[in-house]
């Protein structure tokens, strides 16, 4: 079961013991499996049309014939009546598997008071909101990890009980890992990825982008291949998205040493300006090769974040 | 301070609580987890210069605010060490103020201030705290004690008169001072008197007596080591001063320095040095260590003939600065007086001086005797003497009675003891202008003792005359000269002893010598008695050439005037004064010396020199111990209470504001920044 009443990580007390510190600051996203159910059933539930074409039951239309195509599929009686070569094609309703990867480095685990709980938590919402949807399609879904403790990846399955199983490693999920000292867990992360994912594959990165070595937007993107779908999912506290601080301050990074000394009204411009150019950059070599990238605070509807989710993944725009 | 007040003054640790949160929002200055820290642009500069804005002005306004609180809370308990005038019953206090002027007061104290500005603001601190209907008297203690404000109610004239005040170079009088502030309190209604010591009491113990005295400044008391030159005076080749020290400690390493004061001179140095250049001035000829000792002595060296006016001056440094410097007294400006007495009439069977010249140097005054055989017929001769007292003279030739005439016209005094050789007198000889014609000798007088009623201006001493029993005397004319006048008769009438004021000198005339074989008149004390009359005239005359500080100086009717050490001297007029029943009123013109130093004084084309010297007692004597009664009687405060509420009060109002003030600064400072 998740930590209820996350310890206090906003100028909290510091009493607290280590155990509850490392525990994830579910908050208000608690049960996990209720919410995200919930947040499913939000979500247009259906069949979702497969993008693929070719060989099926259920006629597709017609296009003009192209040297090198399969002359089983050229229409005769269009011929004869237009004179012009057309090649009929079909829809085919096909399983896409949806990989699920969540990032649980420490940066993860930030609440702000704020937020309804932990980036963390609610990232894990939201994958659990699709993966009820995906699984409901009949499609499998896959759990993968990006940084962490005591994260268990889950291979695709489909099927009733894969739901629950998602959901209890998702529960079981502890913020760890520190990208700053070990730029390569991203490449260690995403390896596996890239090795399972068949073609056609819907691939979800939950993260809150922070920290990402300088070539991780390169990685993600070279999932985007054999008509696999990147969809990068930003989620961040409301605080780091607002930048709400006044007068002098002194900040800490959760990862690596960082310690910052200055006056919040003048920085931040500087620093928003700073944090969208991040998802710019991502967004700049996702969007070429299919990729979206969605924005997503942890105050936000998850309901409307699973939606545009699901829309990047069908190829609308987020 | 009681309790309340601790308490009160505690509320002022609370200033700590202030500081601790500036250490503390300094040390920790809203440090949080923020995981896009890395993100943040560094405004390090304008984030500490903000801080350290706030924080001090603040800080210090705060811990201000808090000290004015605890402060506030304090009074009107709080003490302040003042003067003030305890009453009883809020009556009206009368109050005389001894402020002591002498010398001793000029001693530095360990608050590196001098016992005078201690004691002159300790009056200030008295009259302030004096109110309506309170009577005060101020008296000055150094020697003579003198009334420097009558008692009165007009307080304002007081403060003024404590203004004026300045310290001398006197001997301290307390017991006069006390006695003459007794009674100028006497005839005031006040119930509550006071007599108020403002003094070091370095002088014999204040005489019990009512009011009595109160000496409220301790540090006044304090022990001094000192040392001074009380007097220096050149001898031939030798300079003699004499230095008196408080203890031997003060004495230790410290030298006499001869040093050339000035090189021209009035004195008959130059003229007798020849010399054809004259040291220059600040030169040091010669010094000599003290002996460690206390008390006074007697420091000798020789200085050969400068031709300069000189000063000695003491090494080192001591408690009184001002008395470590001295002028050279000239050998020439002890007072003269010539003796013109035949050794073979005049003298005891013993031998030795004439009874003239012992009786002379009996009266120890500044004084130089000169034994003469014959009166000098020259007037510079003359002019050496201020007084010359002849004894049996065989009558005066005409030369002779030409210089002294002149002499006495220029205020020589001159007494003649007439005896049997009034009979003898030569041919051209007379004795004018002690006495007109010729003087008759009787073998066996009508009346040999002298009426003492007559003699009564001489004093007690006059009585010694009684039964003198003189086996002959001069029979003085009865119808005298003009200008002369009777002092003294024989039993049966005859005049014994006349005066006549020739110019400005006058000449006495007495009917008895000193031969002891005539009669014992000169061994009895009224013959001391008399030649000290002649000493006083004649000084009186001639000025005293050696004084000491705080003498008067009086000056007959002729253009005078006096540049002392610390610049032109006042002569002023003073009522009439009769000096003898008989003599009448005589105007006086006087001039009081204050500082010791060298005056120069000039009296119509004569110019003279004359030195004021010190008081030793005054230079060595320590302040005397006070009976607990009189350094702090029940009915006068020491120290008085001082409400300062309202200032504190507003203070604090401005603190609040200037806070108020500076948060607004701040804040819109902070938002212009953020703006840029």
């Amino acid at each position: 079961m998740p930590s209820r009443g996350g310890p206090a990580r906003w100028g909290g007390a510091e009493r607290v013991n280590a155990e509850i510190r490392q525990a994830l600051d579910w908050g208000l996203l608690a049960p996990l499996h209720l919410t995200a159910r919930t947040v499913a059933d939000g979500v247009y539930a259906g069949v979702h049309r497969s993008p693929k074409r070719g060989a099926g039951i259920e006629f597709g239309g017609h296009r003009n014939y192209v040297p090198g195509d399969d002359l089983r599929w050229l229409d005769r009686h269009a011929l004869m009546r237009h004179t012009r070569l057309l090649v009929r094609e079909f829809e085919t309703e096909t399983d896409r598997t949806l990989r699920l990867v969540l990032d649980a480095t420490r940066s993860m685990s930030f609440r702000s008071p704020e937020a309804p709980g932990a980036k963390l938590a609610y990232a894990a919402v939201v994958a659990a909101a699709l993966a009820r949807i995906a699984l409901a399609s009949g499609d499998p879904v896959a759990l993968d990890w990006l940084g962490g403790r005591d994260c268990r990846a889950l291979p695709g399955t489909a099927g009733r009980e894969a739901f629950d199983r998602i959901v209890g490693a998702l529960q079981d999920a502890t913020p760890g890992g520190d990208l700053t000292s070990d730029p390569a867990v991203v490449e260690r992360s995403l390896l596996p990825v890239a090795r399972h994912a068949r073609r056609g594959s819907i691939v979800v990165l939950l993260s809150d982008l922070l920290d990402l070595p300088r070539a991780a937007p390169e990685r993600l993107a070279a999932l985007a291949t054999h008509r696999r779908t990147v969809v990068a999912v930003r989620v961040l506290d409301p605080v780091e998205a607002t930048f709400p601080f006044e007068g002098p301050v002194r900040l800490r990074s959760s990862e690596g040493s960082v310690l910052v000394e200055t006056d919040g009204a003048a920085a931040r411009e500087g620093y928003l300006a700073a944090l969208e150019g991040i998802a710019a950059e991502l967004e700049d070599t996702l969007v070429p090769r299919g990729g979206k990238v969605v924005r997503a605070v942890t105050t936000d509807d998850p309901v409307a974040v699973v939606r545009s989710i699901l829309a990047a993944a069908g190829g609308e725009a987020a | 301070m009681s309790f309340v007040v601790v308490a009160a003054l505690a509320v002022g640790l609370l200033v700590a609580i202030p500081l601790a949160a500036h250490y503390l929002r300094r040390g920790r200055a809203r440090s949080q987890e923020f995981p896009p820290a890395a993100l943040v642009p560094k405004r390090p500069p304008i984030a500490r210069r903000m801080n350290r804005l706030e924080d001090r002005f603040l800080l210090l306004v705060r811990l201000l605010m808090v000290a004015a609180l605890a402060l506030l809370g304090a009074i009107p308990l709080v003490r302040c060490s003042r003067l003030s005038l305890g009453r009883e019953a809020g009556a009206s206090v009368a109050f005389a103020l001894v402020v002591d002027d002498s010398l001793s007061m000029r001693a530095t104290t360990d608050t590196g201030k001098s016992r005078w500005v201690l004691a002159q603001a300790g009056a200030r601190q008295l009259l302030r705290s004096a109110r309506e209907g309170d009577a005060v008297a101020i008296i000055l203690a150094g020697r003579p004690a003198r009334l420097a404000l009558a008692a009165t109610t007009d307080l304002d004239a007081a403060r003024r008169a404590v203004e004026e005040l300045r310290i001398s170079d006197r001997a301290t009088d307390l017991a006069g001072a006390v006695q003459l502030a007794r009674s100028s309190l006497r005839q005031l209604p006040h119930v509550d008197k006071r007599v108020v010591l403002l003094s070091d009491l370095a002088d014999t113990a204040a005489p019990d007596g009512d009011p009595p005295s109160w000496a409220p400044l301790a540090k006044l008391r304090q022990p001094m080591a000192n040392c001074g030159v009380v007097q220096a005076e050149q001898r031939g080749r030798r300079v003699d001063a004499t230095v008196a020290c408080s203890s031997a400690g003060s004495a230790r390493k410290r030298r006499l320095e001869v040093v050339v004061d000035s090189p021209q001179t009035d004195s008959t140095n130059a003229r007798a040095a020849h010399l054809d250049e004259a040291p220059e001035a600040g030169r040091v000829l010669t010094s000599e260590s003290l002996a460690v000792r206390s008390g006074t002595q007697t420091v000798g060296v020789e200085v050969g003939t400068p031709g300069a006016d000189l000063s000695v001056r003491l090494t080192g440094t001591d408690a009184i600065a001002h008395d470590d410097v001295a002028p050279v007294a000239p050998e020439d400006s002890a007072l003269g007086i010539a003796a013109v007495v035949d050794r073979t009439a005049a003298s005891v069977l013993t031998g030795g001086m004439t009874t003239v010249e012992q009786a002379l140097l009996a009266l120890q005054g500044a004084a130089t005797v000169r034994p003469l055989t014959l009166l000098p017929d020259d007037l510079r001769e003359l002019r050496a003497y201020a007084a010359i007292v002849l004894d049996d003279p065989p009558g005066l030739p005409a030369e002779a009675r030409a210089a002294l005439s002149e002499w006495l016209e220029r205020g020589g005094v001159a007494l003649a003891l007439l005896g049997p050789r009034v009979q003898a007198v030569q041919l051209g000889s007379t004795l004018e202008p002690f006495a007109s014609g010729a003087v008759r000798w009787q073998q066996q007088p009508e009346s040999d003792s002298i009426d003492l009623t007559s003699l009564s201006w001489l004093g007690s001493e006059a009585t010694s005359l009684a039964d003198l029993g003189a086996r002959g005397r001069a029979e003085l004319p009865g119808a005298p000269m003009a200008d002369t006048r009777v002092l003294a008769r024989w039993g049966d009438g005859n005049p014994w002893l006349l005066e006549r004021t020739v110019g400005r000198g006058v000449a006495l005339t007495a009917g008895l010598p000193a031969s002891v074989e005539l009669s014992d008149f000169a061994l009895r004390p009224a013959f001391v008695a008399l030649l000290d009359h002649v000493m006083s005239l004649a000084t009186a005359r001639a000025g005293p050439l050696r004084s000491v500080a705080g003498s008067v100086w009086s000056f007959p009717a002729v253009e005078a005037s006096i540049q002392g050490p610390d610049g032109a001297l006042e002569i002023r007029e003073t009522g009439t004064e009769a000096q003898r029943p008989d003599e009448g009123d005589t105007a006086r013109r006087i001039a009081t010396v204050e500082l010791a130093g060298r005056y120069r004084v000039k009296l119509g084309e004569v110019s003279q020199v004359r030195i004021v010297t010190l008081d030793p007692q005054e230079v060595s004597r320590q302040p005397s111990k006070l009976d607990a009664r009189a350094q702090d009687d029940g009915t006068s405060a020491g120290t008085s209470q001082v409400d300062a509420s309202a200032e504190l009060a507003l203070l604090l109002l401005l603190l609040f504001a200037a806070e108020l003030v500076m948060r607004l600064l701040l804040r819109t400072r902070r938002q212009a920044s953020a703006r840029t």
